[in-house]
């Protein structure tokens, strides 16, 4: 049998150390990168191709979570932190395994064979809603995150004009520019902060600071003039929801 | 509710001292009346009743307490009430002497019981007095029970308070991060290992003695921060640097014990460990003549936007207990440009032996 393939991201080059030399006697696993940074984890997952990825929470660029957004489904990934109360509460809530530093060599060796057993019956070892549940209550996110092959954009909210949705796919406007993501225009909506992002339409989610004007399109509908001079459709309850916010 | 009446013992032992006070008043009565048999008929039972009187006086002692500020119009209440009970309870020994008169066959026994006016009616007034003294006592123990009670809480809630806030000063995850950070060295560098355990243990002591003192010499303060950044600078190597400008004249003045530490901590787990590169934390402590300043300044991710949202919670605290110790002569100011953020302390400098 091939031995399974593991990226270990942490940003602690001591911390990296030991889960190297934990696995070193481990004949069954064999580490194909060190990531120091978010960003280095998903190049790698994306190049390499992993089995598994032993991912720290605490870590510059994006967190384990984000990492965790990007990198989808595709990939199987054992958590570890210091200490982080909602994060263990979300991973007990899913069974998803993580460890707590410090650990013991047995208590990886654990870990590692049980994500084996997943991994063998095609189960993934965190679910999807994992990412929001594991931060604290409450706290949005302040930015978007766009892979783009092994490539990451950043988006900060404030620079988001409006999001529309594509298909499978939905594609946010920002600075001129246009960003594919794989993802429903009401998962956007609920990410987004309420008191700035509108549903205007079925299609579009508009961020309200972009809006110049409002004007009668036709007799139920209203067209919105963005600053740069688009032109969005707004339906009946879009027009509603945008009084709400506006006022 | 009464605080005789509320417990059977302490009923039981009130009447118990009773006793006595029936068989003098036996004595008493023994000499006006005409036999032994007349005196404990008549004694006995008014005994029991007047007991039973005298427990009005709790209502009296709580109607002008003892530390009325007029003392006439306490005694003029006590000799009132004690007067007033000791006239009606003369009249019930009226009125039983007058019923077991003809039915016991005692010719004469209201006539010599009425005799006796004088007698029953200076001990009537005596008892009641005596009771109310009693009550004043029972007020109190009580009164002394509920301060010492008191003042044991308040103890309990000072120590309570002092341990949660250190607590809340040693953050978790430092901790933990600096025991993997052992637990890493003891394969790669046992030498490292050790003596990052002496760091830890020296902290986390002297966290502890400087934490559970009101103020400390900024010296102090400084030294501390120094072994804080000593661990910090093993896990974090090359990635945090430090640039440190500290005018002498600061390290005498007395500041509340960590203060500075947790602003460190959280410049480098807010600021720098996001960095991919880390950076450089700056800590300069200036002192013009009487006024202190402090400034700490680290540099931050800019892609993030609110990066350092998490340290209002400390920044809160920091004001809080500067404002405790030097009232509105201390400022408390966060300023932040795209890639730096910087917390500035204001105080006046206090040295030991003076007065804030």
């Amino acid at each position: 049998m091939n031995p399974l393939r593991i990226i270990v991201a942490d940003d602690e080059d001591l911390a990296r150390s030991l889960v190297r030399e934990y696995l070193k006697e481990n004949l069954d696993v064999q580490i194909v990168a060190e990531c120091k940074n978010g960003f280095e984890a998903v190049k790698a997952v994306t190049e390499l191709k992993p089995d598994l990825v032993l991912l720290d929470i605490q870590m510059p660029r994006l967190d384990g979570f984000e990492v965790l957004d990007l990198i989808g489904r595709e990939t199987n990934v054992i958590f570890i932190t210091a200490y982080d109360q909602y994060a263990i509460r979300a991973f007990e809530v899913h069974a998803v395994d993580y460890l707590l530093k410090p650990f013991s060599s047995e208590r990886l060796t654990e870990a590692v064979d049980r994500a084996k057993k997943k991994i063998a019956r095609g189960e993934p070892t965190a679910p999807a809603i994992l990412s929001t549940e594991a931060r604290p209550p409450g706290s949005r996110p302040d930015r978007i995150l766009i892979r783009d092959g092994g490539d990451v954009h950043v988006i900060p909210m404030t620079k988001i004009d409006y999001v529309e949705a594509q298909d499978d796919y939905v594609c946010y406007r920002a600075e001129g520019k246009r960003f594919l993501k794989q993802q429903t225009l009401a998962d956007v909506e609920t990410s987004l902060d309420p008191s700035r992002f509108v549903r205007i339409h079925r299609s579009y989610v508009l961020n309200v600071d972009r809006l110049a004007k409002l004007e009668l399109y036709a007799k139920d509908s209203h067209s919105a003039i963005l600053r740069d001079g688009t032109r969005l459709p707004v339906s009946r309850s879009g027009y509603a929801r945008l009084n709400a916010v506006i006022g | 509710m009464h605080p005789i009446l509320e417990s059977r013992q302490r009923l039981v032992f009130y009447l118990t001292a009773w006793l006595p006070i029936g068989v003098i008043l036996t004595v008493i009565l023994e000499r006006g009346l005409s036999s032994w048999l007349e005196a404990i008929l008549v004694a006995v039972p008014l005994t029991v009743v007047y007991a039973f009187m005298c427990l009005s006086a709790w209502y009296v002692c709580l109607a002008v307490p003892m530390r009325n500020p007029s003392l006439l119009r306490l005694l003029v209440t006590l000799f009132v009430a004690s007067a007033l009970s000791s006239l009606a309870w003369f009249t019930l020994g009226e009125v039983w002497v007058l019923g077991v008169e003809p039915w016991l066959e005692l010719p004469g026994l209201s006539e010599r019981y009425t005799a006796q006016f004088m007698p029953m009616f200076a001990n009537g007034v005596m008892l009641y007095l005596l009771a109310a003294a009693a009550h004043y006592l029972l007020i109190i123990l009580a009164e002394s029970r509920t301060t010492e009670k008191r003042a044991l809480e308040l103890q309990v809630l000072a120590r309570e308070a002092e341990l949660k806030a250190l607590r809340a000063q040693i953050d978790p995850h430092f901790l933990f991060n600096s025991l993997n950070s052992i637990s890493a060295l003891t394969i790669v560098d046992p030498q490292g290992a050790r003596s990052m355990c002496i760091l830890l243990a020296d902290f986390l002591r002297t966290s502890l003695v400087l934490g559970a003192r009101q103020q400390i010499p900024l010296a102090d303060e400084l030294r501390l921060v120094e072994n804080f950044l000593n661990i910090e600078k093993i896990r974090y190597g090359q990635r945090l640097s430090v640039v440190r400008n500290v005018d002498p004249g600061c390290n005498t003045c007395l500041i509340p014990p960590l203060l500075i530490q947790p602003l460190v901590e959280n410049a480098i787990r807010h600021g720098i460990a996001p960095l991919v590169e880390g950076g450089t934390l700056r800590m300069d402590l200036h002192r013009t003549g009487a006024a202190m300043e402090i400034i700490l300044e680290n540099p931050v991710d800019a892609t993030r936007v609110n990066t350092q949202h998490g340290a209002g919670v400390g920044l809160e605290n920091v004001r809080s207990r500067l404002a405790r110790l030097f009232a509105n002569q201390s400022a408390v100011t966060i300023s932040s440009d795209n890639d730096t953020f910087r917390v500035r302390l204001r105080f006046p400098c206090v040295e030991s032996g003076e007065s804030a």
